[in-house]
């Protein structure tokens, strides 16, 4: 398959084993999922199913101790992690639950800084013009510790979509916010994405959010145990 | 534009540097240190170099041993430029009271000083000074001698047998500081006076020397040359470029030691630098993450972190060598006045570049290896946070390594004695990973003994045990501090107790000089009468006394330039000989056997080794000596280890009496005696001997004793600077790690602990920590004194135990203090906020 033609994500019975000081712990046990172009994807579960841990191994930025996963259709198994961080620039966003922005830099900062690192020019124009689109225009000289939680997370949103990937992971993202603020950054999310064209692979326990997707897929112990369309 | 990597790290660093305050001291410190004594050393330097031709007392000085220049050589040394001539011996002066001391004697011509100026208390110039009033010649005197004698200006005093009045108090001669050591307080007369007094005698130990003015525009170098070959190479040439080489050697070396406890300060506190840089990048952590999750590759990343502790490193240095530049500038300041060498403070270049290349170097190798982490933590610690980066060989490691090569390197080339500067490395070195292992044993042990303990100790065991531990991060430090401070207190109190106790006991309490050959019995007698007991070979040794060179070793002429310069002592001046027949008490004898009482045989010679050494001299060979203007030859029969502090016939060359058959030999004697002995010997002998000098042995190490404890202070605070840097790691450990043990010290009081439990908790773990720091420092403070004091002194060893009991008492204590403040800070918060912030 060539990479233009290929899905963005593919996992072909991924495993994960962790060790720790109780002896080896398995997170993920034979996981097959696939997301295609533009396709929303919600993987939804217990605490310790294995959620967050499929999309460290599916962005790449931890290595399955099993079976396969291709990005683009590259499998990421002879890639090094710098070749690893490579191949998202520009093409993988994330979105985290504790938002994880850059606490020395401005909003406008942080939204540069991923077009910066791949050496986009126009760099703080595209950052300027992202503010502008989750609404905090005003706001892009402040620091991550100026801004609320849902600010915050807004920022975090346009830092993941400025440089429109084609694959955007969200891990819990309104997870630390309040109602106004999580269905605020749920509709902007849905919204952006649906007008970037990237596929979502979004982590939720909010069921309703998880019927927004396309699709759902249900973990437990490390397994797919359901899988489900949700669309309308 | 601005590289990416600068860029990111200049908005890092916006952060501010509260975390760095530690690096930046512990940098700051050291470079500081060797920046001041550095800067220190050069102030001395160029001092001494802007008044070379006063310190020397002209361009050149030309210097014999027991004759005076005769009417050709000053024919030689005129036709070079001005000339003034000065004598020295050593006299017995006498006030009209009967109490006697030794001094310096120094007779002077009519043209001295030809540079500089003598100074007198009151003014007053020094030729109308020493100008006979009255038929009686006049002199300067030393206050010393005024307030000994008790005598004021215009009294008159003896000097041997000549009548001196004292016309002022001597201050200041401009060529003090080439000529050494004095035994007494200086006089300064006419020469004409002092050839009165009879002290130039042929064969009395006495010198002359001529200082040179050239004229202006004559080269050094020629005149010099030309001059040592119209004189011969009997005559000690020296110039104003090495106008007083002891003390530019005692510079050099006070220059390294101050130096190489700064160094050392940088190695104790590079466990700082370390510790610093691998706790911001351990905070840090979450950053490093996102930014590799957002595509930027490792090397981008460390390169973000290499700049921000480069820039800190820069500024760290930049404090160290602020205030290594400006204290030799504010002390020099206070004290220029007392100072007894001249000196230049100024900003000196050179110092601050060397200090400034120690303090980079250091901090490259200490914060490289750590930023090694930068590179290699795993984005996946965005979601598990125990993943941390992991120290594997890489360009980071290789460069660390490469540093601290270079910093050796350094410190190696920059050292006056590169072999004494590879050892003093090698020793940090080997010290700084025993104490690093201890630390880690430490560790390890605590976590075995925490399952058997309960309550406060179990958490002070169990926190040593942790990843954290201060026993693997602050007690390498500590504990090097300690054993540089332990070793400078055990080797200055063991030599003080050699100076103060062995040598009393040990030593001769009293030297007789120039006793005249054909008046030994009645000499004998007289001390005798004055000790009020009879003398026996246990408490007086009276041997011949003259010096003389050795000029050839097995046929060959001796060139001094070309024996090693620790060594050429023996060689490239006179040294002191006796003729003595029967085999003295304990010679010491290595190898060879000591001739018969009543040999009479071709001359033979009883060698010091270390005399020896120079020419690799051994037991059959043939050295010439120039002794009282001829040559003798003589094989070497004994080759012996004298004991310069013992009491024995302690001449590092003894030769057959035959050989010097025929030569009238002045006589020097040694005694034991107590105080009132001692007095009633030197007045006894002002009768009867009044030219035969009495050197107090005790007199001398008292004076010694007195310098020592006054530098011991200024040593020990030098040697406490690599201390504190000990204890800026213990205060990095704690400040890491104050967020922790809030949150630790909140949960215990929420299973029930109270305050006093968890105080005790922290002082039992700080506490130990200390404690293990300064046992270990004390040990290897043992292992570095002892070879000094015995090998490099030949001083008997003796333990400072007070010394070494007060360094382990203060390094527990002031950890211990540590782990109270950690504990009260943590303690000062209240629980439920702290949980929360978990």
């Amino acid at each position: 398959m060539t990479e233009a033609a290929a899905d963005p994500l593919v996992l072909e019975d991924v495993a994960l084993t962790l060790p720790s000081a109780a002896g080896p712990v398995e997170i993920l046990r034979g996981l097959n999922v696939q997301v295609a172009s533009g396709e929303r994807v919600a993987l939804v579960g217990p605490s310790g199913s294995g959620k967050s841990s499929l999309i460290a191994v599916a962005a790449g930025l931890e290595r399955p101790t099993g079976g396969r996963v291709l990005l683009f259709g590259q499998d990421l198994a002879g890639v090094d992690e710098d070749g690893r961080a490579r191949l998202r620039r520009g093409r993988v966003s994330l979105v985290f639950q504790s938002f994880h922005l850059l606490p020395n830099m401005t909003a406008e900062e942080n939204v540069a800084a991923p077009l910066e690192i791949a050496r986009t020019p126009g760099a703080t124009e595209t950052a300027k013009a992202w503010l502008d689109r989750v609404g905090l225009s005003a706001r892009g000289r402040h620091y991550p510790h100026q801004l609320s939680g849902g600010e915050q997370q807004r920022v975090a949103l346009a830092r993941a979509l400025a440089s429109r990937p084609a694959l955007l992971f969200a891990d819990e993202p309104t997870g630390n916010l309040d109602a106004a603020n999580a269905t605020h950054v749920a509709e902007l999310m849905f919204d952006l994405v649906a007008e970037t064209g990237a596929a979502l692979v979004l982590v939720t326990h909010d069921e309703s959010l998880a019927r927004r997707a396309d699709r759902t897929v249900r973990l437990r112990d490390g397994r797919v145990a359901q899988e489900s369309s949700t669309a309308a | 534009m601005m590289p990416l990597s600068l860029r990111f790290a200049s908005r890092e660093l916006r952060g501010g540097v509260r975390g760095f305050r530690i690096f930046l001291a512990c940098l700051a410190l050291g470079v500081a240190a060797i920046a001041a004594a550095g800067s220190t050393a050069e102030a001395f330097r160029r001092g001494l170099a802007s008044q070379a031709s006063e310190i020397l007392g002209g361009d050149l000085a030309l210097s014999i041993r027991q004759r005076q220049f005769d009417p050709a050589e000053r024919a030689a040394l005129e036709a070079a430029g001005r000339v003034s001539y000065s004598v020295a011996s050593m006299a017995m002066a006498e006030a009209p009271s009967g109490e006697r001391r030794l001094i310096e004697l120094r007779g002077v011509s009519d043209g001295y000083p030809l540079a500089g100026k003598v100074t007198l208390q009151g003014g007053g110039a020094l030729q109308d000074a020493i100008a006979p009033v009255a038929g009686v010649a006049g002199a300067v005197v030393e206050q010393p001698l005024l307030d000994r004698l008790h005598l004021k200006v215009g009294d008159q005093f003896l000097a041997g047998n000549l009548p001196l009045v004292v016309r002022g108090v001597l201050m200041d001669e401009p060529d003090r500081l080439s000529r050494g050591f004095a035994l007494g307080p200086r006089v300064i007369a006419n020469i004409g006076a002092v050839e009165k007094g009879g002290f130039l005698a042929p064969g009395l130990p006495f010198g002359e020397t001529a200082r040179v003015a050239l004229r202006p525009g004559a080269p050094l170098e020629a005149a010099k040359a030309h001059l040592r070959t119209e004189l011969g190479g009997i005559v000690r040439i020296r110039d104003r470029e090495d106008a007083a080489p002891g003390i530019h050697r005692l510079i050099d070396q006070l220059e390294y030691f101050l130096g190489f406890i700064g160094l050392a300060s940088l190695v104790a506190g590079g466990l700082g630098v370390f510790g610093a840089v691998s706790a911001y990048l351990e905070a840090r952590k979450p950053v490093i993450a996102t930014l590799k999750a957002l595509g930027a590759e490792g090397q981008l990343v460390r390169d973000i972190y290499l700049i921000q502790i480069g820039l800190l490193a820069v500024l760290g240095v930049a404090i160290g060598l602020t205030i290594g530049a400006a204290a030799p500038l504010v002390l020099g300041a206070i004290v220029k006045n007392s100072l007894p060498i001249p000196a230049l403070f100024a900003v000196y270049p050179g110092p601050l570049l060397k200090a400034a290349g120690f303090g980079l170097l250091s901090a490259a190798a200490f914060s490289l290896a750590p930023l090694g982490r930068a590179r290699s933590t795993p984005p996946a610690s965005l979601f598990r946070s125990d993943l941390s980066g992991t120290l594997t060989i890489g360009p980071e490691i290789v460069s660390a390594v490469l540093a601290a090569a270079g910093l050796a390197a350094m410190a190696v080339a920059t050292a006056p004695t590169k072999l004494a500067a590879v050892i003093m490395i090698v020793g940090v070195a080997v010290s700084f990973g025993l104490l690093w292992l201890l630390g880690w044993g430490a560790a390890w042990v605590a976590g075995k003994a925490r399952g058997r303990a309960r309550g406060p100790l179990r958490i002070g065991l169990a926190n040593l045990a942790g990843p954290h531990s201060a026993a693997r991060t602050a007690s390498p430090a500590i504990g090097l501090g300690v054993a540089l401070l332990g070793a400078v207190v055990l080797i200055q109190s063991a030599l003080l107790n050699q100076v103060a106790e062995v040598a009393p006991r040990t030593a001769p309490a009293l030297v007789f000089t120039d006793i005249p050959a054909d008046r030994t019995v009645q000499f004998d007698a007289a001390v005798a009468r004055a000790f009020g007991q009879p003398l026996t070979q246990k408490n007086y040794l009276r041997e011949p006394f003259v010096t003389g060179r050795i000029t050839r070793v097995r046929g060959e002429p001796v060139v001094a330039e070309r024996i090693a310069r620790q060594d050429r002592w023996a060689y490239d001046s006179d040294i002191s000989m006796s003729a003595i027949g029967p085999k003295p008490e304990d010679p010491g004898i290595l190898d060879g056997r000591w001739w018969s009482a009543d040999y009479a045989g071709p001359p033979l010679v009883a060698l010091d080794v270390d005399v020896a050494k120079g020419k690799d001299v051994k037991v059959g060979d043939e050295i010439t000596l120039s002794v009282l203007g001829r040559d003798i030859d003589a094989r070497v029969a004994v080759l012996r280890k004298v004991d310069f502090g013992g009491f024995g016939a302690s001449f590092p060359l003894v030769v057959t009496p035959s050989a010097v058959e025929g030569a009238n030999l002045r006589q020097v004697a040694i005694a034991k005696a107590s105080r009132k002995q001692e007095a009633a010997v030197i007045h006894e002998l002002g009768r009867d001997f009044p030219t035969v000098n009495v050197i107090s042995v005790r007199e001398q190490l008292e004076a010694a004793t007195d310098l020592f404890d006054r530098l011991a202070l200024a040593i020990r605070g030098a040697a406490a600077v690599a201390a504190l840097a000990g204890l800026l790691v213990l205060a990095g450990a704690i400040a890491a790690r104050a967020r922790a043990r809030t949150r630790e010290a909140a949960t215990l009081k929420v299973l029930g602990a109270s305050r006093v439990q968890i105080l005790s908790a922290y002082v039992l773990e700080y506490g130990a920590v200390g404690l293990i720091a300064g046992a270990a420092g004390v040990a290897l403070g043992y292992a570095a004194a002892w070879p000094v004091v015995v090998k490099v002194f030949h001083a008997k060893w003796s333990m400072d135990w007070a010394g070494v009991a007060a360094l382990l008492a203060a390094a527990s204590l002031v950890a211990g203090v540590g782990g109270l403040l950690a504990a009260f800070q943590a303690l000062s918060k209240r629980p439920a906020p702290a949980l929360r912030a978990e």
